[in-house]
């Protein structure tokens, strides 16, 4: 009967887990690691905040290190892979500038952005930026929010 | 056993089973004798009467038992039963926590936590900012891209 219960719990947690990591490959980017980091910044933003400019969560990760920003680039780009809209420019082989729009979650939009200012033409600058953005605005509000 | 009965004819005897008995030297057979003995004993000292409370207290003990090992299987079944519906209770807690998040509102820069609202918007503007410009920067190289293909078709 022990051995059952046993189980029976580490199958429950087992599950608890996958859940939580289930969606985009971008999650993992936000499992803390960068806000100890030196040249990191991440930005958490949900509730009233968020609200604010028409959103439930803004997640940012901006990066000056090379060897992150090559692991956020293939992240995106493999969560990219599963958009359902997007819009992407490519410079010298490497990812510039990408908007996703990706799969709804419990009725929530969901988009990713990134960007590459190391590959800008004015003004380059050493940053390479993740935006996660999750809420009930269409692409086209977000894309007048990131326009203003 | 009926044998030993019949041999413990007096108290002496009696008494030298009961010292025999807490020495813990008496077999079972003779330990049975004892107790069917003392159960209708006409013989009275103090040592025939301690045998006699401790051997009533053994008896009720061992049907207490009994009684507890069927009420320990039940208590087990239901705390185990218990711990499920925890851990139910927990997942259902952390699932729901999920689909709900909390207020939140910081900023990490550097390694150094920033958590005035406005400060922290103030990042978030400038994000928006940095991607919206490459965002009006892509559409403006489509619409010149747009505009030599007209130009091209003229």
């Amino acid at each position: 009967m022990k051995r059952v219960t046993i189980i029976i719990l580490a199958s429950l947690l087992t599950t608890m887990a996958a859940m939580a990591q289930k969606g985009l490959n971008i999650n993992r980017l936000f499992d803390g690691r960068y806000k100890k980091a030196v040249g990191a910044t991440e930005i958490i933003v949900t509730g009233s905040q968020a609200s604010e400019i028409g959103l439930t969560v803004y997640h940012s990760v901006s990066v000056t290190d090379k060897a992150q920003a090559e692991i956020i680039e293939h992240l995106v780009v493999k969560d990219g892979s599963q958009a359902i809209d997007k819009e992407v420019e490519y410079r010298n082989g490497q990812l510039y500038y990408g908007f996703y729009t990706m799969q709804t979650r419990k009725h929530n939009n969901r988009y990713i952005f990134f960007l590459n200012q190391n590959l800008a033409r004015k003004s380059p600058k050493n940053v390479v930026t993740l935006i996660y953005m999750e809420g009930e605005a269409s692409a086209e509000k977000i894309k007048k929010l990131i326009r203003k | 056993m009926q044998d030993l009965q019949r041999h413990i004819t007096s108290r002496q005897e009696l008494e030298q089973l009961i010292e025999r008995y807490f020495d813990g030297l008496t077999t079972v057979e003779e330990e049975a004798a004892l107790r069917a003995c003392l159960a209708r004993c006409p013989w009275h000292s103090e040592s025939i009467e301690d045998a006699q409370v401790v051997m009533g207290y053994f008896a009720a003990l061992g049907k207490y038992q009994r009684h507890s090992a069927a009420r320990t299987t039940r208590q087990r079944i239901a705390g185990i039963a218990a711990s499920i519906v925890v851990v139910l209770s927990v997942a259902v807690f952390a699932l729901w926590h999920q689909w709900q998040p909390m207020d939140e509102c910081v900023a990490y820069v550097n390694g150094q936590a920033i958590s005035n609202d406005r400060e922290v918007m103030a990042l978030v503007e400038n994000d928006l900012s940095s991607i919206g410009n490459a965002s009006q920067g892509m559409t403006a190289q489509l619409s010149s891209v747009g505009e030599a293909l007209e130009l091209d078709n003229e």
